[in-house]
């Protein structure tokens, strides 16, 4: 047979017949879009959560006690810069502060040493923009953007005035705000100088909540960890590497979770399949009849009813692909991102960066099209084969 | 629980698998009761079902077929991606080689889509015969692929279960690179006598597909498949890693070189699958396998013109070889 006729005929006959495949394209569309939705999701969090890794220092020291971190002293700057291959050495202080009203607002304070060379790598871009010089002079900080907002609404515009873990009022200048587009790591934090961190903190001015050194060399990476661990009895050292492998391992879980799940709902989808078309086709056996008298072999009809599901597939999962796009990347995805992110101590104004790979796009496919395609595949044959005299009864 | 098996790549690629098995299955079933009471010469009703019930068989044949040749890139992808995983991978190299049962899976997956693609030329030739001329033959061969897809598929269970994440694995320099001076080719070649061989099979194999020589092509096809997969592991990815110690048939998969591995690999692996399946053709009908051979032709054209252009590419930039 001709294929520009056959093509023709084919979806003349989808057109016609439009109302009974919208059932089953109604129910792709929502499947593929929740699964689509939670999948691009969990793959933004993922790239932001890498490119944010990325820009960490190579290793933390910290120091432990029962298995809780303390702070540490600065004394042991000293025995690290002995160990060759180690670039940049920089302590630092950091922790949480919590708001004293009805309401608190939790905020992460981290305390840098403006004039060192900037070990870590997305502060030295924050910090490049300002001028070094009128941020040391005076008690000044830098917020996040959801910090921003908090501090708009309880009137500290200009400044805001921290009570001290050890009982004092410090008043700090706001000097200037981060950028929305990293809110999902820096929404609530607050880089003051070292010297004020360690003062809201109550630290004693020689400890420091731990350090952090970059290794240019990537192949000494194990050499230096064993080295450093050597060091102390309390010392703990954290690697990027374990980093990125534990995020990895706890997004692979919250991920793989949903899927396990959502394989029920597949077989559910199956079955509904499986019905509708036994439904649907055994309504079609007239045309098949006639098509059939008319000279159209087995392979014709099995054809014509295979690229009709290929047709309906496609066009769904590409509807869907597209709808859950919007959804995510240009609506932020409400509702959804709730469930991600938690609400508590969370503002929800993320922007997800936008990645499409087409790994995720194939596992879709993959997710949608293979039960799909194995819960009709009887029953088109068994409408392809019927006898053309049987139909026509 | 292994927490590979929570990966999503794996969690797909698993569920995919299992379903396309199932359905599978049902194919094999209905094959066996074919086999067992087919006779194309009687005219009873037992015939005409029968009949009937190939279609299924090769509908379903089809519908899997296209889905093995999607889940290869997709299985050496999830591979890939476990190696932030997997202690001391650093390419699917590594993670394949984490136990005894991945590489072995990755051979009988590269076989598998070897046959369905003889099987799905050897049954066009036949649907288009309308006397089933190559009936016995295929169905027995459809039978054999459910055997190997079945031991595929207990290969895919028993690899994924047995990575395990606390156990460093090797780099592909070690499995590849420095070998401490033995010599990883085979037939004692040097890298200039494989490389001369090489294009002295490309030119073989070219004329032997131009003048359809089935028993010819059926020796030397796989041999040049052979001679073709150490020279772009030896030779050629050297110059696609820019770096004469790195040897490695996966780390071209990846982003750094542009994925420029898929294409390497599909286009030799499809080009020597259309060559044989045409020869095999050839010998069992004696027809005629011109349009198979041209396609495996400008396959094979493409592989070698990619892999040259590489090093043509790298002396112009830098005036010296590697």
């Amino acid at each position: 047979m001709q294929n520009r006729l056959f093509l023709n005929y084919l979806l003349i006959s989808l057109l016609k017949e439009r109302s009974r495949h919208i059932g089953v394209v109604l129910l792709s569309l929502l499947l593929i879009f929740l699964l689509s939705s939670v999948l691009f999701i969990s793959t933004s969090i993922q790239t932001t959560i890498q490119n944010a890794i990325k820009s960490e220092p190579d290793f933390v020291i910290q120091r432990v006690k029962g298995g809780l971190m303390v702070p540490l002293p600065l004394s042991w700057i000293d025995d690290i810069e002995d160990i060759r291959g180690i670039s940049t050495i920089q302590p630092r202080v950091w922790g949480r502060y919590t708001t004293a009203s009805s309401e608190p607002e939790t905020m992460l304070i981290v305390g840098i040493d403006p004039l060192d060379p900037q070990s870590n790598r997305a502060f030295s871009k924050i910090m490049n923009q300002t001028d070094i010089k009128s941020f040391l002079d005076g008690n000044n900080m830098i917020v996040g953007s959801d910090i921003a907002k908090w501090m708009d609404m309880h009137y500290a515009k200009k400044s805001y005035r921290f009570l001290s873990l050890g009982g004092e009022f410090i008043s700090v200048n706001r000097f200037a705000t981060l950028p929305k587009s990293s809110n999902l790591i820096s929404g609530d934090m607050v880089i003051v100088p070292l010297e004020l961190a360690q003062k809201i903190l109550n630290y004693d001015t020689q400890n420091v909540t731990d350090i952090i050194l970059n290794v240019p060399n990537h192949a000494e990476w194990s050499n230096l960890k064993s080295k450093l661990e050597e060091l102390h009895y309390d010392i703990r050292v954290v690697s990027k590497q374990d980093s990125i492998k534990a995020y990895k391992q706890m997004f692979d879980y919250k991920g793989g979770f949903f899927l396990a799940l959502f394989m029920i709902v597949l077989l559910a989808f199956a079955m509904i399949l499986y019905q509708r078309y036994t439904q649907v086709l055994s309504t079609e056996k007239k045309q098949i009849g006639i098509l059939r008298a008319l000279g159209w072999s087995v392979q014709d009809v099995l054809r014509l009813k295979m690229y009709e599901t290929v047709i309906v597939i496609i066009f769904s999962y590409i509807l869907a692909v597209t709808l859950a796009y919007i959804y995510v990347f240009i609506a932020h995805a409400p509702l959804l991102q709730q469930i991600f992110l938690g609400t508590d101590g969370y503002s929800g104004n993320t922007e997800w960066i936008p990645v499409i790979n087409l790994p995720t796009l194939m596992s879709i496919l993959l997710l949608y099209a293979v039960p799909y395609f194995s819960a009709v595949i009887i029953p088109v044959w068994r409408i392809a084969v019927t006898d053309p005299k049987e139909a026509m009864l | 629980m292994n927490t590979i098996l929570l990966n999503r790549g794996v969690i797909v690629y698993l569920s995919s698998e299992i379903v396309l098995w199932g359905i599978f299955a049902i194919a094999f079933v209905v094959m066996i009761s074919i086999l067992y009471g087919w006779d194309f010469d009687k005219y009873t009703q037992k015939q005409y079902i029968l009949q009937k019930r190939a279609w299924l068989t090769v509908t379903i044949l089809s519908f899997v077929s296209i889905f093995k040749f999607l889940l290869l890139p997709y299985f050496v992808y999830t591979i890939d991606t476990l190696k932030d995983i997997v202690p001391g991978a650093m390419c699917a190299a590594g993670v394949i080689s984490a136990n005894s049962y991945g590489l072995k899976l990755l051979l009988l997956k590269i076989l598998i889509l070897f046959g369905f693609t003889l099987w799905i030329i050897l049954n066009r030739y036949d649907l288009n015969a309308k006397n089933y001329p190559l009936f016995k033959i295929k169905s027995w061969f459809f039978i054999l692929l459910f055997v190997a897809l079945t031991v595929e598929l207990w290969l895919d269970i028993k690899y994924f279960l047995h990575i395990d994440i606390n156990i460093p694995v090797s780099c592909c320099s070690a499995l590849f690179g420095q070998l401490e001076g033995a010599n990883p080719l085979p037939f004692g070649l040097n890298t200039n006598t494989m490389l001369l061989l090489f294009y002295i099979l490309y030119m073989l194999s070219m004329l032997l597909l131009f003048s359809s020589e089935a028993w010819l092509i059926l020796i030397v096809i796989p041999l040049f498949g052979v001679i073709s997969y150490y020279s772009v592991v030896y030779f050629f990815g050297t110059y696609i890693y820019e770096l004469p110690t790195h040897k490695c048939p996966f780390c071209m998969l990846q982003k750094d070189y542009y994925y420029i591995g898929y294409l390497i690999w599909s286009s030799l692996f499809g080009a020597v699958y259309l060559s044989l399946s045409g020869a095999i053709l050839q010998l069992l009908t004696k027809s005629n396998s011109k349009n198979l051979y041209q396609w495996s032709m400008k396959l094979f054209t493409l592989f070698v013109a990619v892999c040259s252009l590489y090093i043509i590419t790298y002396y112009i930039r830098s005036g010296v070889l590697l």
